[in-house]
């Protein structure tokens, strides 16, 4: 915080406005914020108050009456929960996989990390309909785990199908990728130097991470945080084909209650409800952005 | 770099979702087209592609088809809306036949005349219909599909097939974990299963349950005895009660041999057999005490449709017994029409299979109260919470 604002009075004096660049630059950026305010702002706020305003004989009223169905609705919370405790699973899985992948692939120099690199970039390439049926077929009850085992004299796995820990792997799989890129950008601040230079100094490994890298990426980290909390909360096709009937994601019950109860004020409620929650998780990204621009000015 | 990257796709996903939209328009403008809206899966818009249109050739050489695909049953509501709007104006709807639709389905519709009315339009059509699948005169049944349990030969001797609900319901318990029907609201297999316990529930008579006579009360009075024989069930399924997300997941652990039992559509089944995905021998039976229900796919056409002419004709031309026919041997299906009107030698090769009546369960606002309902008194489970 005390670095945010020092650094913010430092830059008050010279802007671009006062060199004459400043228009120009707002032309070429209005495309993007006049698209941004169109697809994304104007719904958003067209959402919220269709929630707020309900039609009635008399015309529109103000009413909270969505929300107080969601939350006195034991059924929709249970469902709440279940979103957020597999994003706050994922969301460790995922840095308890990558973090270990990207300080490999930042500090080795072999050729097996390239294809490490390879490897860990792969999922990304796979749509996740793909996915959600390859897990079928492979930890699915009967599937190819299972025949390996079976073969081996060892007895079956517990299968994660329709069980939430079915889209906890598959999202998890599909999230290496971005995380690990993520994380090994961030490591790039960490210099060599620094590093060889604790090393001499007689640091072991977990100093090492602890007090000179660590430190260093605690931004890169939290912005993985954000973007694996955003895009898992919001998580539609794995949750869809690979979790439980009951409790629900937030993204398949969205869509239920949008096209199957044929409640369309009560689905744009739940995702206000969900936006709100990721919101909290974008302000830790923007801020952290701001943060990083404020300090390399 | 990602950063760079992401930007770029999105501008190319922006753009050509900009052309995807405009597309439509520029393809769609009234150029003598008969324009048949699909909301079905890839294998029936490929049967009217593949099958239907070239032999409506022979009938009307000069008619342009054009098979578009909607998407799904939201789609097709949406462009019967768009014919809503366009009715009494000289607007062109830009539709002339629904492949499978309900007039229902759009509020008000009936009565303000958007259907043809298959009774007076004095084409050979409505006569032919298998009195069973009828259901208003704005509809042509022209396809139908029910849902049968498919078994595990290997494992379960055809004579041990359960005949009836309680039969099933015994074999259920008596072999736990055996058995797995799909969430109602993402495939009909699992869908007409658990109507099938709703008609258990109310004394096996279908008629109780009609579009008109649906409300609150009377769900709230109908449906929770269903719940609870469903609930009754939920310890001795799959996993002590999980559901599989729709009728292919069924029928893949089916293959895969996790599960003996599940209910499945006929037409599913039967090219999942043809293709190899279940073996030969699988087993299909149907509940003798009341069937599970199935469902017809119903063409409809709207009145101030550009092509009417046309598109009359080409749904007469679907309940010819030469589409019919094709619809059991190329489809899986069962006919639209009588059984009198398809080819005689098959009507004998599927003498046995043949229903002589299909139960079915109306859609409407009961489909919003049973998927729901379902949701939430069966799915979490009495054990599960």
């Amino acid at each position: 915080m005390t670095d945010l604002s020092s650094s913010g009075t430092g830059r008050a004096g010279g802007t671009a406005h006062s060199n004459g660049r400043g228009l120009t630059g707002l032309l070429l950026v209005s495309a993007p914020v006049a698209l941004l305010g169109w697809l994304i702002i104007y719904p958003i706020f067209n959402a919220i108050a269709r929630t707020l305003f309900a039609p009635t004989q008399t015309g529109t009223a103000f009413s909270l009456d969505t929300y107080g169905r969601f939350f006195s609705d034991g059924y929709a919370l249970a469902n709440l929960w279940l979103t957020l405790w597999v994003t706050a699973v994922c969301a460790a899985l995922l840095l308890a996989i990558c973090l270990p992948l990207a300080l490999y692939l930042r500090f080795a120099k072999s050729r097996v990390a390239g294809v490490v690199q390879g490897l860990a970039l792969f999922p990304m390439f796979v749509p996740s309909v793909i996915l959600a049926y390859a897990l079928i077929r492979t930890i699915g009850p009967n599937g190819g785990v299972d025949l390996v085992l079976n073969a081996l004299g060892l007895p079956k796995i517990n299968s994660p199908y329709l069980t939430p820990w079915g889209p906890i792997i598959g999202l998890v799989w599909d999230n290496i990728p971005l995380t690990t890129l993520m994380l090994v950008a961030g490591l790039g601040a960490v210099s060599d130097n620094a590093v060889e230079a604790a090393r001499d100094a007689g640091a072991r490994p977990i100093a090492l991470l602890r007090h000179i890298i660590l430190p260093q990426i605690g931004n890169a980290m939290l912005v993985v945080l954000s973007f694996t909390v955003l895009s898992i909360f919001s998580a539609f096709t794995l949750p869809y084909v690979l979790g439980p009937a009951s409790p629900e994601m937030m993204g398949p019950f969205m869509q239920r209650t949008f096209s199957q109860v044929m409640d369309p004020r009560m689905a744009v409620t739940q995702a206000v409800i969900t936006f709100a929650i990721c919101a909290v998780f974008g302000a830790f990204y923007v801020r952290s952005i701001a943060k990083n621009r404020e300090a390399r000015r | 770099m990602t950063s760079h990257f992401s930007r770029r796709g999105f501008l190319a996903t922006a753009s050509a979702s900009a052309a995807a939209l405009a597309l439509p328009r520029f393809a769609l403008a009234a150029d003598g087209f008969v324009n048949v809206y699909t909301g079905s899966d890839s294998n029936i818009s490929d049967f009217w592609t593949n099958v239907i249109l070239p032999g409506f050739k022979s009938v009307n050489p000069d008619a342009k088809v054009r098979v578009v695909d909607a998407g799904d049953g939201a789609g097709l509501r949406a462009m019967a809306d768009r014919a809503m709007a366009a009715l009494g104006s000289d607007a062109d709807p830009q539709v002339d036949l629904f492949e499978a639709f309900t007039p229902d389905q759009t509020e008000g519709s009936i009565d303000a005349g958007l259907w043809v009315n298959f009774a007076e339009t004095g084409i050979d059509a409505l006569d032919k219909v298998n009195p069973a699948a009828r259901q208003t005169d704005f509809d042509l049944p022209y396809r139908g599909s029910q849902v049968l349990l498919a078994y595990d030969a290997s494992r379960v001797a055809a004579e041990d097939a359960p005949k009836t609900w309680d039969e099933m319901t015994a074999w259920i318990h008596a072999n736990p974990g055996q058995f797995i029907y799909n969430r109602p609201d993402k495939g009909g297999s699992g869908g007409n299963f658990v109507r099938r316990a709703i008609h258990e529930a109310n004394g096996r008579d279908p008629q109780k349950f009609t579009l008109e006579n649906f409300s609150a009360d009377y769900a709230a009075e109908t449906l929770p005895g269903a719940w609870e024989l469903l609930n009754g069930l939920a310890p001795s399924l799959y996993e002590g009660g999980s559901y599989s997300s729709g009728n292919t997941q069924s029928i893949q652990l089916l293959a895969q041999g996790v599960v003996t039992m599940t209910p499945v559509w006929s037409d599913q089944v039967l090219q999942a057999i043809a293709m190899g995905v279940l073996p030969e021998d699988t087993g299909l039976v149907q509940l003798q005490d009341l069937a599970l229900c199935g469902g017809f796919s119903r063409i409809t056409v709207p009145t101030n449709a550009a092509n009417r002419d046309v598109a009359l004709q080409l749904a007469a031309y679907v309940l010819s017994e030469e589409v019919q026919s094709k619809i059991i041997t190329e489809l899986g299906g069962f006919p639209g029409v009588s059984w009198d009107h398809v080819d005689g030698a098959l009507r004998e090769k599927y003498a046995d299979v043949i229903p002589a009546t299909i139960p079915t369960f109306p859609g409407g606002d009961w489909d919003a109260a049973i998927n729901d309902g379902w949701y939430r008194n069966v799915a979490p489970g009495l054990t599960r919470g």
